[in-house]
């Protein structure tokens, strides 16, 4: 066991070796703390620092209406991720089909791509004008649009959704491949049925993956600005959006330095619930190292 | 195998395949589609044309898509150095003081982008850093979001390459600069060229904190599509989508190339 | 032997090592451990570790593992630091001293080739780090290769070689700066057994031609430690149980560890030591006398062990002195002997025969006896368990 433990590392030396951390931090410190700690300042207030531009924008409607649909957006967009991801990756590593690989690497462009590439291919399909509505109007001689949740929450839930699944899928197929095929298939000789299956073997196993996932989900989903710009729907106003109009709309500093503080600590809070998932459960078994 | 009668094995795949070529295949195909098409009045669109292309590759588009590669490019570099360094640094460390600073460099991860545009269009428009309005502030915020996820990929490759090749190298009298360029990092490039990869896609892909500080000169990519999009030139915004995505696909697979090259050496 | 001529022929080569180091004495290599002691948080993984490998000598640390000897090993090479105590390389006390700075060679178990380095670049490594000039390395890099009789191999990479021939190449690698001191950790056990026998010929061979190399040898494969060391140190627990000369410490083991990790002697106990001279004493086995080497002075009627290996067994016809009977438990034929466990005085004794045509059947009761001269009394090691 110490033995092991030697290994890691050449062993520290001189203390000197511990300022070479000195100029990154620098940078991060400047440009990214610093600012940060601006804002935190802004948001008590041009002069005299006070709770009362807080406590004005915490109660206004509108911040709360956008912190209620950040978050019904946010969980809900992650549960559908979690049985989705579930879903597809038990099929691509259980039941492998032709052009399973293809759909590994598709999941992994996926990632690579900007969020907002999806609404704006939503907009074609599920648009008012879009394939979808065209195909049934004419297929059902109708003159108006029979389909029309692109421009509510569903809208961006459902893109959320095809966006971020991926990131659910990508630590459950390494686990997955981590899963003794031996033991399904001694669980399939002794009679268990698929459900039976995925329910006593896979599903444990795969928990770490799902939690982590899970939670990386929700941190991605808070922040999420691109695809709920796009959408552009009136009512559907979440805390990064409210930011961006506030600030850029309405020139409205102090009002929008209020809320990302508390989007900034709403998404620590989450990362740090991220981080403790990995920790609990160790990246490698959350497939995440 | 989990379905072991053929029957259901082809109806679970009549399920599956169709689900996600709906979900995934669907939509890159309409966008590439809508980049070729001059009307969309019916199911399919009509008029097939090359007009949005001959537009991208002109004036205000063009320069939209020099600035992001531009960007993706300076930001990316400059992150992977300062992660470079951040990661190696830390191997200095031990247990609390290591978690404590590891922790400070993945938080820009975690804060959201368009918080940290505002964060820097507070900072740098008083002094001492005026930088408002200038494209080094769209630098800044595109290093700032992707620092921490190249830092986060070196940190990961570091604890993967062989610890006994670098002790060997020391004992064989390499002093830790020496090591460091002949041992190291060529053992690293596989992982610096990942690194870079990500932070490329991510940068061409920013919008949250671009949209919040971009100076009328420094306008990329997405900010582009965006406009495009926000005053019903939908055909033009997919045209310029389809020239990111596949333009970013084609550096992650150039790149992949390189660093399988470097693997394999 | 050719080898020695040669770098003695071409004194410059040495350069590397010597433009530093005080002219090489003649005990410029020996390593000393004294008191050495390593410390993991509350885990103490070497305790007041003390041990001299002789300028030329070859010495094994051995044990399970856990037992501290990699730790020994790496606190040489500088990668772990003792929390007490003091490393000698010869007379230079290297204890805080980087690992670039104590001139040593080490090969790992893994083998720890540079991937992106040409098996010759690979080789050079050390003299380059060192700043050495090109034609030093140009004649020094084939000489090393020739060694270890891989020149044919200069311009492969790493991946492109068995486990076998990238070994070599690490012994290489590790001799081409001259190193006085040569550091082994588990060299051969990633090896398949083969290949592991003809290396460690080998290494021996290797040893032969620098016979002022000073080597430290860290394995837990006691065939490998007697076939190579002069010494062997046995280590449990972080510390030191048994040193000596491979042969002595084999026919005389100190205590019951020793006895059992080296050969996996049996060990009767026996009470009543009755010295009969400064050599030998008698002692008694539940009712029959029998007869050892006292070679640890045990007192007169104490308590011990006694130590016999397996193949120190010979079938008694009549009855001999130092005989002893049992039931047969179980024959097993292997080829080329014949193993034989037997139940004596509730005790379970296994002994190596040569391939008999009528075995003795399970069960059946059989007399052997040994040389009173090939046993030792062990003291019963109080420590133990």
């Amino acid at each position: 066991m110490a033995e092991a433990a030697i290994a890691a590392a050449p062993a520290p030396r001189l203390r000197v070796d511990s300022l070479w951390i000195a100029p990154p931090l620098l940078i991060l410190a400047v440009l990214f703390f610093y600012p940060l700690g601006l804002i935190v300042r802004a948001s008590f207030g041009e002069d005299a620092p006070s709770l009362a531009t807080f406590e004005q924008v915490l109660m206004s409607s509108r911040f709360l209406d956008g912190l209620y649909h950040t978050i019904v957006i946010a969980v809900s967009a992650t549960a559908g991720c979690l049985v989705l991801g579930f879903i597809l990756s038990l099929i691509i590593a259980f039941v492998p089909f032709p052009g399973a690989k293809m759909a590994g690497r598709l999941i992994d462009t996926v990632i690579a791509l900007p969020t907002f590439l999806v609404t704006l291919a939503f907009t074609f399909i599920y648009g008012s004008a879009g394939l979808l509505n065209e195909t049934l109007m004419h297929v059902f001689s109708l003159d108006l649009p029979p389909i029309d949740f692109l421009y509510s929450q569903w809208g961006v839930i459902l893109a959320e959704m095809t966006v971020y699944t991926p990131f659910i899928m990508r630590p459950l197929l390494a686990t997955f491949s981590t899963i003794d095929q031996a033991q399904i298939e001694v669980a399939s000789s002794l009679g268990a049925r698929p459900l039976r299956i995925v329910r006593q073997i896979i599903l444990p196993a795969s928990l770490p993956a799902l939690v982590a996932g899970g939670s990386l989900c929700l941190l991605l989903t808070v922040n999420e600005f691109g695809i709920v710009l796009f959408i552009g729907a009136k009512d559907v106003i979440t805390l990064p959006l409210l930011i961006y109009s506030k600030a850029i709309q309405e020139f409205d500093y102090t009002t929008a330095c209020v809320i990302a503080v508390v989007n900034v600590v709403l998404s620590l809070g989450l990362y740090s619930l991220y981080r403790l998932a990995i920790a609990h459960f160790g990246g490698r078994r959350a497939g995440l190292v | 195998m989990l379905v072991w009668s053929k029957p259901w094995r082809i109806a679970t795949w009549a399920v599956a395949v169709p689900l996600f070529l709906i979900i995934y295949g669907l939509p890159i195909g309409v966008i590439v589609l809508a980049s070729f098409s001059g009307q969309w009045n019916d199911i399919l669109p009509s008029n097939m044309t090359l007009v949005h292309y001959s537009k991208a590759f002109r004036s205000d588009s063009f320069d939209a898509l020099k600035a992001s590669l531009l960007t993706g490019v300076i930001a990316s570099g400059a992150a992977l150095v300062c992660g470079t360094w951040a990661a190696l640094a830390l191997r200095n460390f031990k247990t609390m003081p290591k978690r404590v600073l590891d922790l400070l460099f993945f938080i820009p991860s975690a804060v959201p982008s368009v918080s940290v545009g505002l964060a820097l269009l507070v900072a740098f428009s008083q002094p001492p850093f005026l930088l408002n309005g200038t494209t080094w502030i769209v630098l800044i915020a595109h290093f700032v979001l992707i620092s921490a996820f190249t830092y986060g990929n070196v940190t990961a490759g570091l604890a993967r390459i062989p610890v006994d090749c670098e002790q060997v190298a020391e004992s064989l009298g390499a002093r830790p600069f020496y090591r460091l360029r002949r041992v190291t990092l060529p053992l690293l490039l596989p992982y610096l060229v990942a690194a870079f990869s990500l932070s490329f896609a991510l940068s061409m892909g920013e919008l949250g904190a671009t949209v919040m500080i971009y100076p009328p000169g420094w306008v990329t990519l997405p900010v582009r599509i965006f406009a495009l999009s926000d005053r019903g030139a939908i055909f033009d915004a997919a045209t310029m989508a389809t020239i990111l995505g596949v333009g970013t696909l084609i550096v992650l697979a150039i790149l992949s190339k390189v660093s399988n090259r470097a693997a394999v050496r | 032997m050719s080898q020695v001529t040669v770098m003695e022929r071409t004194p410059h080569i040495a350069k590397p090592f010597v433009a530093s180091a005080a002219p090489a004495a003649s005990d410029g290599s020996r390593i000393g451990f004294e008191n050495v002691s390593v410390t993991y948080g509350a885990l103490t993984v070497l305790h007041s570790f003390t041990l001299t490998v002789n300028p030329g000598e070859i010495v094994a640390l051995i044990g399970p593992s856990g037992s501290g000897k990699t730790t020994a090993l790496r606190a040489v090479a500088g990668f772990v630091r003792p929390s007490g105590g003091r490393i000698l390389i010869g007379d230079r006390d290297v204890t805080h001293l980087a690992p670039y700075d104590r001139k040593i060679g080490m090969v790992v178990q893994n083998y720890a080739l540079f991937p992106h380095m040409r098996v010759e670049e690979n080789v050079a490594f050390g003299l380059r780090a060192h700043g050495a000039a090109e034609d030093v390395i140009k004649k020094r890099v084939p000489e090393c290769l020739a060694m270890v009789g891989m020149s044919t191999y200069a311009k492969r990479y790493p991946r492109e070689l068995s486990g076998g021939q990238q070994q070599r190449v690490a012994i290489a690698r590790a001799l081409a700066p001259k190193p006085q001191v040569l550091l082994l950790d588990e060299p051969l056990s990633a090896l398949d057994a083969q290949i592991r026998r003809s290396m460690l010929d080998e290494l021996a061979k290797l040893h032969r031609d620098l016979p002022n190399l000073t080597v430290l040898y860290v394995t837990h494969d006691q065939s490998e430690a007697l076939t190579l060391a002069n010494h062997i140190g046995i280590m449990r627990d972080g510390k030191l149980k048994a040193f000596g000369g491979s042969q002595s410490l084999f026919r005389h083991p100190p205590n019951r560890f020793a006895a059992e990790f080296l050969g996996r002697a049996n060990l009767l106990p026996v009470t009543d030591v009755q010295p009969l001279d400064e050599q030998m004493a008698k002692v008694r086995f539940g009712d029959v006398t029998l007869s050892a080497r006292n070679h640890h002075g045990l007192a007169r009627g104490s308590d011990c062990l006694v130590c016999v290996r397996p193949h120190d067994f010979r079938f008694s016809r009549a009855s001999e002195p130092n005989s002893i009977s049992g039931t047969v438990l179980s024959v097993q034929w292997q080829g080329d002997v014949h193993n034989i466990t037997f139940d004596a005085g509730g005790e379970t004794v296994r002994m190596t025969s040569a391939p008999m045509a009528n075995p003795p059947r399970i069960g059946e009761i059989i007399a052997v006896h040994f040389d009173a001269a090939e046993v030792t009394l062990v003291p019963e090691d109080a420590s133990h368990g």
